[in-house]
């Protein structure tokens, strides 16, 4: 019996391993092998097209970094990016889950046709607006011209070129932050509300008191999604305006420069570096802050 | 019984390896990659003769212009290539030659076709790394410039010539200097009536920007630097270079709204909307212009400063790929020297936009005659120059757009655009290796 039992948990061990090791497996090739690599090739002058090997070059990639103008400004443009795009979607989409929060006729129709951009394929979207925001024969001058406005070249003026990614960027991704924002605010408990009723608390007040704080440390989670998928931003910069023009140019699109265009897979991976660690850097912040949050809510709660 | 079944199944099974393997050696092709366009079509066409000839088959695959550099050097990080010739701009000849991607063919070239009936500034500029050393790495396929266009019908008028000639003192006709540029750009300026003076290339996309920018430089007394030492500062960064850009910025004042920012293609759209005066292009585009706006057009020279006129080359070489087999890059060369003979040019240069470094077609009036702006064309090639072949020219381009966009934008004055430009050129240029560092 107890052979058998023992046989049973060398079984379930290995049955275990078996389920799991497939993943593992594929998690190792795809992403710790590719993670570790390119720490080693930032370290090199690898080349994309080289023929003439990869050699160690120390931390000149990490110094040049440090000189080339072009990272700070896509830092800095990256940096305006996300904090334009990531509040305008907060803003608007815990806005409208307020609005839509009670029950009303047509609602789920209404919630359909608002999530509808966030489904599209942002690449995608990014040639449909280019083609809407064009200067000469986009749809939007021409519905200007004939309400007499002017004529701005959005995606040519460099004073509009960032405001027109982040437009499409907030008209996008702001479903997302309504539908988590809807989530957070629907698992709210009625109870602490009518609660509230009878404390006569004003609408001010229990927004103040409880909603807000009940539903931030989802919104919260929301906001950390949408600022790392943000600090990535390629897509809509390479349909739009392109990776090299400099008023829009992200750390993503300056990456796909210095990795395909000048082919210098060391350098770039060491750019790559640099930004990982400003995420993790941000996300751990924004994390600590979230369980702060948390704590307060859950006492009370209790 | 078995045997006999046995014997014949290996029989049959041998004859089919032997016929396919015979056949495999029969169907000799050739793949040649370059950008989408109207030349490359006829390139496809004209390579039917090759095939007729000998019995190689040609693809000329065509990949849209915006992704074509980026192809074709993801390409050259595989083991083998796709293409065996490769249609390179001339910029790249550099990263071609010394990274091993373009086989040399200096040794070759001598004996298979006559390299003095080439255009001289077509030798220097599209077949050879370093410019001037005589070492060869492609073969000239499409020469090509930057030129002119403008509404001919608008010149002819009679009454906007009187207007003309009473607001300037002089008559309306194609100019010669960029001065006179300027006038007929400032006289053609009405928005009020969506028409506009002039469309140049100032896009941030690849080159266009700096080819855009190259013929004022160069005009105005300035340089990209010593092609010797590779010194940048004292060449980009003179006042003489700063007025050529400040020049090219005032002229910009009287193009189309977005014209600031302004790709091949948006100036080619600027143009064919029927609101602009004259654009500035390279001439394979034309030949869409013209089947458009037929005899509403003509050419011009691009214009020059003080008695100095330069005009960016344009164009692309013929390149073999070092990532093929020998039998595959001896059939490439086949093809060279087969394109390269007096009677195919003859031919090449009937397809639209399809031009030849040729010097005896390009002096002949049969080239002259056959499209209404290839006398433009032909008096256009001895004033061109290049901008950097270097292994890094892509970095300089990327920096050129993004900081000639910044002054063109006006967030930097021409001369702290330049002295950003040069000093960041050197910062390449030394990463690189060229030059002292």
């Amino acid at each position: 019996m107890a052979e058998r039992d023992g046989g049973a948990e060398l079984g379930d061990h290995w049955l275990k391993v078996g389920f799991v090791a497939p993943a593992l497996l594929l998690l190792l090739c795809v992403n710790i092998f590719p993670l570790f690599y390119s720490f080693w090739l930032s370290f090199t002058d690898a080349d994309l097209i080289g023929s003439d090997g990869v050699h160690w070059v120390g931390t000149r990639n990490y110094g040049f970094l440090f000189v080339d103008p072009r990272f700070a400004e896509a830092l800095r443009t990256t940096a305006l990016f996300v904090a334009g795009a990531v509040s305008a979607q907060l803003l608007l989409g815990y806005g409208l889950a307020l609005c839509l929060r009670d029950r009303f006729r047509g609602k789920a129709a209404l919630l359909t046709l608002l999530l509808l951009p966030m489904m599209m394929p942002p690449a995608v979207m990014g040639v449909f607006w280019k083609l809407i925001l064009d200067g000469s024969y986009g749809v939007l001058n021409h519905g200007l011209a004939v309400i007499g406005f002017g004529q701005p070249q959005w995606t040519t003026d460099p004073g509009l070129k960032l405001l027109c990614l982040l437009i499409v960027d907030v008209w996008m991704w702001t479903p997302f932050m309504f539908l988590i924002s809807s989530a957070s605010l629907n698992a709210i408990p009625g109870y602490i509300y009518e609660a509230a009723a009878i404390d006569r608390a004003s609408r001010w007040r229990v927004f103040r008191r409880i909603t807000l704080p009940m539903s931030a440390p989802l919104v919260g989670l929301a906001l950390l999604l949408r600022s790392t998928d943000a600090l990535k931003q390629f897509d809509l910069v390479m349909a739009v305006t392109g990776p090299n023009d400099g008023a829009t140019q992200t750390v993503s699109a300056l990456l796909y420069q210095v990795m395909f265009r000048d082919g210098k897979v060391g350098m770039a991976s060491a750019y790559s570096y640099v930004v990982l660690v400003v995420v993790i850097a941000l996300a751990s912040v924004f994390l600590r802050y979230l369980n702060s949050l948390r704590r307060p809510v859950a006492g009370a709660a209790s | 019984m078995k045997r006999t079944i046995g014997a014949t199944t290996v029989a049959l099974l041998v004859s089919l390896c032997a016929v396919a393997a015979a056949n495999a050696e029969d169907e000799k092709s050739l793949t040649i990659w370059w950008a989408q366009w109207d030349p490359a079509a006829g390139l496809q066409e004209l390579s039917l003769d090759f095939t007729a000839e000998t019995g190689v088959a040609v693809d000329v695959h065509q990949i849209p212009w915006g992704s074509y550099q980026d192809q074709v050097f993801l390409e050259y990080g595989n083991e083998t290539t796709a293409f065996d010739i490769v249609v390179g701009d001339s910029q790249w000849i550099g990263r071609g030659a010394t990274k091993g991607l373009y086989l040399e063919l200096t040794d070759w070239i001598a004996g298979a076709i006559d390299l003095d009936g080439i255009h001289p500034l077509a030798k220097r500029y599209l077949m050879e790394y370093p410019t001037g050393s005589g070492k060869i790495w492609a073969a000239p396929c499409e020469t090509d410039a930057l030129g002119f266009v403008y509404r001919k019908d608008w010149f002819d008028d009679t009454q906007e010539q009187a207007a003309f000639l009473a607001r300037y003192g002089r008559r309306l006709a194609p100019p010669d200097t960029w001065e006179q540029f300027r006038d007929i750009a400032e006289f053609f300026y009405r928005p009020a009536s969506k028409r506009y003076g002039a469309a140049l290339l100032s896009g941030r996309g690849y080159d266009s920007i700096t080819m855009g920018f190259q013929p004022f430089l160069w005009a105005f007394g300035g340089d990209w630097g010593d092609s010797e030492t590779f010194a940048v500062k004292g060449h980009l960064d003179t006042p003489a270079a700063a007025e050529g850009l400040r020049f090219m910025i005032e002229l910009l004042e009287f193009s189309a709204p977005g014209g600031t920012n302004a790709d091949y293609g948006a100036v080619l759209n600027a143009f064919t909307n029927g609101s602009t005066a004259m654009a500035l292009n390279y001439f394979p585009f034309f030949p869409g212009i013209v089947s458009a706006m037929g005899d509403k057009v003509g050419f011009f020279v691009v214009p020059g400063h003080d008695g100095t006129r330069a005009i960016s080359l344009g164009g692309q070489g013929l390149s073999i790929s070092t990532k093929i087999s020998a039998s595959q890059q001896a059939l490439a060369k086949r093809y060279i020297a087969w394109f390269e003979q007096m009677s195919v040019q003859q031919k090449w240069i009937t397809y639209p936009g399809a031009f030849t470094a040729n010097k005896e077609l390009l002096d002949s009036a049969a080239f002259r005659d056959a499209y209404p702006f290839n006398d433009t064309f032909a008096r256009s090639l001895d004033h061109l120059r290049d901008f950097w072949n270097v292994p890094v020219y892509n970095e300089l381009l990327a920096v050129n757009s993004r900081v000639l966009g910044q002054a063109l934008d006006g967030s930097k004055t021409p001369q702290a655009a330049l002295e950003r430009l040069a000093m960041e050129h050197e910062m390449i240029l030394r990463g690189a290796g060229l030059g002292a560092r």
